[in-house]
């Protein structure tokens, strides 16, 4: 089914089209237009695949990639990851309609930004059909990079580009994460298919390496999901354009993490650590996001904590709803299996009303000029059908009815008191608290979504405040949000309807031993009785419209937040200190003078390499194969060592010129006694040549200083170069007494039958080893060429190269 | 017997030669320049095919036989290194013609570029250990020119500091090789590890190891990198980004090759300590390039990153994390030549370094922009660029021997590195364009084709691994099975 590679492809393709497009069309047509029917093309292909999906088939495709390491394209289409790729294009092509006429076709960049918007919609196709894990890996961090350029779109302002590197810092450190846990899955395992992986569950739990691997990729799915303590990124992100919010900060790319999670959940699922890590970060988000959000004075930044707040009801709604794989029984577990289906529900509602919501802010923003709550109020006169999808989005947000909202908040209620119930994982003990949590969480949210709606719309128009003058939004940017509007109703009306459609498949996906037994069947109803849920419902609105009303008296308690220690500061405080420290040390041991490099270097040749001879006994002194010491090497050997001696102790650079001569005859003599006479001329020559050019060179000199350094600095040089001088001579003396073998110099003995030489020594130089004179020929000719070079060529008075200053 | 083997070391210093005479002609020198790269690259790919068919291939110089002669071997990773070797050659050269100026190029620049090559090229083909101390001799001399040459102050004082470490370095190699005769009484590197094999790894013989493991290191920018961010930062963009590519990995080149064929027998201490040394190159060279708001500081310490990063999938010693490390140098050469021009590109049009002196520069050059975005990219580690193959097996390696800690430092420094090369993109081309009038008289004509190619390299290598896997995996079972060497080496009797 090449078809469908196609259609993935189509994002890819069009993104090295836009430049183009933009080009020749720009600004006569807007380019959004031409991008328009890349999503509508792939959400009818996707559509045409779903009745076979919902029928409880899975499509199963590959395309080879890199299948040396089993790393190919290979694609699962069941009801979850269908689910996704179709709010994932059905979104797209809202929010590219919708951009048409947000974003101005003659001051924006619009190629840019289509090209950006293109890659994400590919990406994130890619993420959700990935069966392999490195896969899914690739279209991760294409994700993060994606946003991260979305996000810093205006890239002149600082803020754009803070929130953007925050973002992508994160997001990265996550996919890292997951990255480490998916390679110990792999390893574990021993396949890349989360397929496979699923049918090798019995392997994966009771591996010492479950536990890492777990955390490693929750982190992954915590930072790309929003979840506490990573939310503090996405308030940032709220810097991009708003279909850019509304796209991937709201309904797409922070839904990766809950994606990830509920696609690994039958590989971690039914275990406790998985259970509480999942659920009760979910809990903490939802609160940290809902509570926060009510204090928001930007209407974006509202909209984002309450994202993370969602995300969080959906990440712990996941967390409980992995309950139902702990038992063994599949009829036990079903009951909590809601949970899933909750998860999943309240996912696709979300989309539309905070899809909705956050297109009426840009609306407002838009035509305003301002989303600051504090300037605005009265719209309702002037933006009448903003204010009407206004209403329809918060509501369902809060949880009432006639919206859908209304149903997924219920059955979150539904699988919270369920879980009550468990008498597994200690919920015993913890079960009310988790009702007692929801509950206040959904309070907040009620108080935040009446906070958003009313400052907003009712009131008195604070006209003086605003530049523009107010009107309704151009048909153009309504058509989105109303479309999606109207299917917040159409869900709540017809809930089973897309139940059985969409719902369904995705949740026999996340749990498929429980598909089989055909146990997951559920009939959503607006009324079902007077029930806990309901109940708890009405205490949410009544305890919620109390609050809400008296904002003023208990909005103080906020100013108890402490500021020092929000998450934000951390961030800020960490990056700091980690550049400060960084450059703290790199200055404390990179001081640019070289005898600190080289007290460095030996030092760690002293302390590795002697410590590794004392450690591994490799010092042996066997010198039963020495010759006897005559008293002419005696003598020279006291030579030496006053000549030594005496550069060291030299008063003047002459004094050390001679001395270092002199050790060099010295040397030239053993040659002698050794009987390699040519050696030893050679070696005579050399010392003589140097030792004049030496003495030519250093009259140029400055005289030399009095050492007055300090006593601790003579003492480290003292230190290590006597270390140096002790271990070279520890080893040449263990080297000499562990002659292993013969040494292949034999074979040149008879130099003068196989080369014609007469000499060995000259034999090696121009025949055996002639490749080696070769190339010392080249060095000498090299060495000659550059000082030439050093001479002749002096690029005056500039101190660095090329134009630097 | 295969004679082309010779020819990769050969070509470069007889061109170099040539050019040495015909001294005023520099369009001559540029053209025989790329020719001989271009000849190099052409000899790679038919070595290439050899091994692929028929095995490594073999020259035993002037018909001695090894171990008696000084032998070269052409195995795959030699050979894969010298191809990529020639490549990023061709694309400094070209981007030397109009940056290095005529009065360098005068003076032997281009000769002087051949000869470093051909000394690289040497190490990499070398079957000889004391061949190969020669071959670092004709790589280093050559730098040592090449990093002074133009003689402003600053490059003099980081050359003095360059040589005087280097020199000491070459000593101690020297000194090395001198006791690794005495004990095993050969150079030839196959011969060496059948007596290694022979006698055992004693307690002497992994000191003996260690001393080698230092010599390299040094040259590799492997924890002793003491000397690089100053030398790398002084000389030309071309200059510069010829030493990032290439000559760290050398050194690594000879780590991986000594460790893997003549010091395999104790990987407990040796491969160990390989792996702390590169968890703290990449550690100090993370922090390094996170601490300054310098372009061509941050670009230098993020080639120690790199270099620890490879290493740490040698340290494991195992098939994966081996073969990470293979594509990890492969990607590695070409991306640090990348960001090494770009980054002086930046630093020609605007005339600082300091990111806080420029801002916007994405309005007037978008080309260089976007194409360092994706060397920022390539250089963390992104996929699906260059180095994520090579970090995604790196990492499993290092996990599969149990170096967890070692895998999770390489993960955590890349996120550094990648923050560091970001830091850079978002000050100098995001932001108000807040260029004076002298920065936009700026051009980057001819500068842009070669990190064009190299762009375009660094996503064909992430995008079509498979194409080039069959020789990756031939070369890592050449390192993994060091037989198949010895075999090829001393198992040739005339043909």
């Amino acid at each position: 089914m090449s078809c469908f590679y196609l259609a993935l492809g189509i994002p890819f393709i069009f993104a090295l089209l836009v430049p183009f497009l933009h080009k020749k069309f720009n600004p006569k047509i807007h380019t959004g237009w031409f991008i328009l029917f890349v999503p509508l093309v792939i959400l009818f292909y996707l559509l045409s695949l779903n009745p076979s999906i919902a029928g409880g088939k899975t499509i199963y495709l590959t395309l080879l990639w890199i299948s040396a390491y089993d790393i190919n394209l290979t694609a699962n289409i069941d009801g979850l990851s269908l689910l996704f790729g179709l709010i994932i294009v059905g979104m797209g092509f809202l929010v590219i309609l919708y951009s048409i006429y947000y974003m101005s076709k003659l001051r924006e960049a619009l190629d840019n930004f289509y090209v950006y918007l293109l890659l994400f919609i590919g990406s994130m196709l890619g993420l959700v059909f990935s069966d392999n894990v490195f896969v899914l890996y690739v279209f991760w961090e294409m994700t993060s990079i994606s946003s991260f350029l979305l996000i810093a779109f205006w890239f002149q302002r600082e803020k754009s580009r803070s929130g953007a590197l925050k973002s992508m810092l994160i997001t990265i450190f996550g996919g890292l994460s997951m990255l480490a846990g998916l390679i110990i899955l792999s390893m574990i395992t021993d396949t890349n298919s989360i397929r496979e992986m699923i049918s090798k569950v019995g392997i994966i739990q009771s591996h010492y390496l479950f536990v890492p691997a777990m955390v490693l990729i929750l982190t992954g799915a915590f930072a790309k999901s929003v979840q506490f303590p990573f939310s503090i990124w996405l308030p940032d992100a709220m810097e991009a354009p708003t279909p850019v919010s509304a796209y991937l900060h709201s309904a797409t790319m922070v839904k990766a993490g809950i994606y990830l999670v509920a696609r690994l959940t039958p590989v971690f699922g039914g275990v406790p650590q998985w259970f509480w890590f999942v659920s009760g970060i979910g809990l903490v988000t939802l609160l940290y996001g809902s509570i926060n959000a009510v204090r928001q004075t930007d209407l974006k930044a509202l909209l984002a904590y309450s994202t993370i707040g969602q995300l969080g009801l959906i990440m712990s709604l996941l967390g409980l709803g992995s309950a139902a794989l702990y038992f063994e029984a599949a009829n036990e577990g079903a009951i909590y299996a809601v949970a899933i289906f909750a998860a999943i529900f309240h996912l696709v509602n979300h989309a539309t009303f905070k899809g909705c919501l956050f297109m009426v802010v840009g609306i407002i923003d838009h035509e305003l000029g301002t989303r600051d709550i504090r300037k605005l109020g009265g719209l309702l006169q002037l933006m009448p059908i903003s204010f009407l999808l206004a209403v329809i989005g918060s509501f369902a947000m809060a949880g009432l009815p006639p919206f859908n909202g209304f149903l997924s908040k219920e059955l979150f209620f539904t699988a919270v008191l369920n879980a009550v119930k468990m008498n597994i994982f200690h919920m015993e003990t913890w079960g009310v608290l988790l009702v007692f949590l929801a509950w206040i969480a959904s309070v907040f949210t009620f108080i935040y979504c009446m906070t958003m709606l009313f400052k907003t719309f009712a009131g008195v128009p604070k006209g003086r405040k605003l530049k523009k003058k107010v009107h309704e939004a151009p048909i153009g940017m309504l058509i989105s949000p109303s479309i999606l509007a109207g299917l917040v109703i159409a869900m709540f009306c017809y809930p089973n309807f897309f139940s059985k459609h969409l719902l369904q498949p995705a949740w026999e996906a996340v749990l498929p031993t429980f598909a089989t037994s055909g146990l997951l069947q559920i009939e959503i109803s607006a009324w079902h009785g007077l029930n806990t849920e309901l109940l708890m419902t009405i205490g949410v609105v009544a305890v919620g419209t109390l609050l809400y009303k008296t904002i003023r008296k208990w909005y103080g308690i906020y100013r108890y937040y402490p500021t020092a220690l929000t998450l934000n500061n951390m961030y800020e405080f960490l990056l700091e200190k980690l550049e400060q420290f960084s450059l703290a040390v790199t200055n404390r041991y990179m001081t640019g003078s070289v005898r600190d490099y080289l007290v460095y270097i030996f030092g760690v040749i002293i302390l590795a390499g002697g410590g590794a001879l004392l450690m591994f006994d490799g010092i042996s002194f066997n010198s039963s194969q020495d010759s006897a010491v005559s008293f002419y090497e005696l003598l020279l050997l006291f030579g030496m060592l006053s000549a030594a001696l005496a550069v060291l102790l030299a008063k003047t650079r002459l004094a050390a010129v001679v001395a270092v001569g002199a050790l060099g005859f010295l040397v030239a003599f053993f040659f002698v006694l050794f009987r390699a006479p040519d050696l030893a001329l050679t070696q005579l020559v050399v010392e003589t040549i140097t030792t004049v050019l030496f003495l030519l060179c250093f009259y140029h000199l400055p005289r030399l200083k009095k050492d007055d350094s300090p006593i601790r600095f003579k003492a480290v040089n003292g230190v290590i170069s006597a270390g140096v001088g002790l271990l070279v001579t520890l080893f040449a003396l263990s080297a000499n007494g562990n002659r292993l073998f013969e040494s292949v110099s034999k074979f040149y003995e008879n130099a003068y039958e196989l080369a014609g030489a007469n000499n060995i020594v000259n034999a090696i130089l121009v025949d055996f080893r002639g490749f080696d004179t070769m190339l010392e020929i080249l060095v000498l000719s090299m060495a000659g060429l550059g000082v030439y070079v050093l001479i002749k060529l002096h690029l005056a008075g500039r101190t660095e190269n090329e134009g630097t200053k | 017997m295969n004679n082309l083997i010779i020819l990769p070391v050969i070509i470069p210093i007889i061109t170099g030669m040539v050019l040495v005479i015909f001294r005023n002609n520099i369009w001559l020198h540029r053209f025989l320049s790329l020719l001989a790269t271009v000849l190099i690259g052409i000899v790679s790919v038919l070595l290439l095919e050899q091994i692929r068919t028929k095995g490594i291939q073999i020259l035993c110089l002037g018909g001695w036989e090894a171990p008696f002669g000084i032998t070269l071997v052409a195995d795959m990773l030699a050979v894969l290194l010298v191809l990529v070797t020639a490549i990023v050659t061709f694309c400094c050269l070209c981007y030397a013609f109009s940056s290095i100026g005529a009065e360098r190029e005068r003076h032997y620049f281009y000769s002087f570029c051949l000869f470093l090559i051909a000394g690289v090229n040497g190490a990499f083909l070398t079957g000889d250990i004391f061949n190969m101390f020669v071959c670092f001799e004709v790589m280093l001399v050559a730098s040592y020119v090449l990093i002074s040459l133009g003689g402003s102050r600053i490059q003099l004082r980081e050359s003095a500091k360059y040589i005087l470490i280097n020199m000491i370095s070459s000593f101690l190699f020297l000194v090395a090789i001198a006791f690794l005769y005495s004990m095993t009484g050969t150079l030839n590197m196959a011969d060496l590890s059948v007596r290694v094999a022979e006698a055992g790894q004693g307690g002497l013989m992994t000191a003996v190891s260690l001393l080698f493991l230092f010599v390299f290191s040094l040259k590799a920018g492997l924890f002793l990198f003491f000397w690089l961010p100053g030398s790398y930062s002084v000389p030309p963009t071309a200059i510069a980004a010829i030493f990032a590519a290439l000559l760290t990995k050398v050194g690594i080149y000879a780590i991986i090759r000594l460790f893997s064929l003549v010091f395999y027998h104790d990987p407990g201490v040796t491969h160990l300590f390989i792996g702390i040394l590169a968890a703290a190159s990449m550690v100090l060279g993370a922090m390094g390039a996170v601490a300054y708001w310098d372009i061509k500081r941050i670009i230098t310490y993020t080639v120690v990153v790199g270099v620890g990063f490879v290493l740490a999938g040698f340290a494991s010693f195992s098939l994966v994390g081996i073969r990470g490390s293979v594509y990890y140098l492969i990607h590695d050469m070409v991306v640090k030549a990348l960001i090494f021009l770009i980054g002086g590109t930046v630093i020609h049009l605007t005339g600082t370094g300091k990111l806080r002196e420029m801002s916007g520069l994405i309005r007037m050059y978008p080309k260089l922009g976007w194409m360092f975005f994706i060397a920022a990219l390539s250089v963390s580690g992104i996929p699906p660029l260059s180095g994520f193959i090579g970090k995604i097996f790196i990492t499993e390696g290092t996990f599969q021997s149990g170096y967890y800690w070692l895998g999770g430092i390489g993960l955590i420094t890349s996120l550094m590195v990648l923050y560091s090369v970001m830091k850079i993109f978002m000050n100098v081309f995001w932001g108000y364009t807040n260029l004076t009038e002298d920065m936009q008289k700026g051009t980057t004509r001819g500068l842009l084709l070669p990190m064009a190619i190299l762009t375009l390299l660094t996503i064909a290598l992430g995008l079509g691994t498979e194409g080039i896997h069959e020789y990756v995996d031939f070369a890592v079972e050449g390192l993994m099975n060091p037989n198949l060497y010895i075999d090829a080496v001393l198992g040739f009797k005339g043909q």
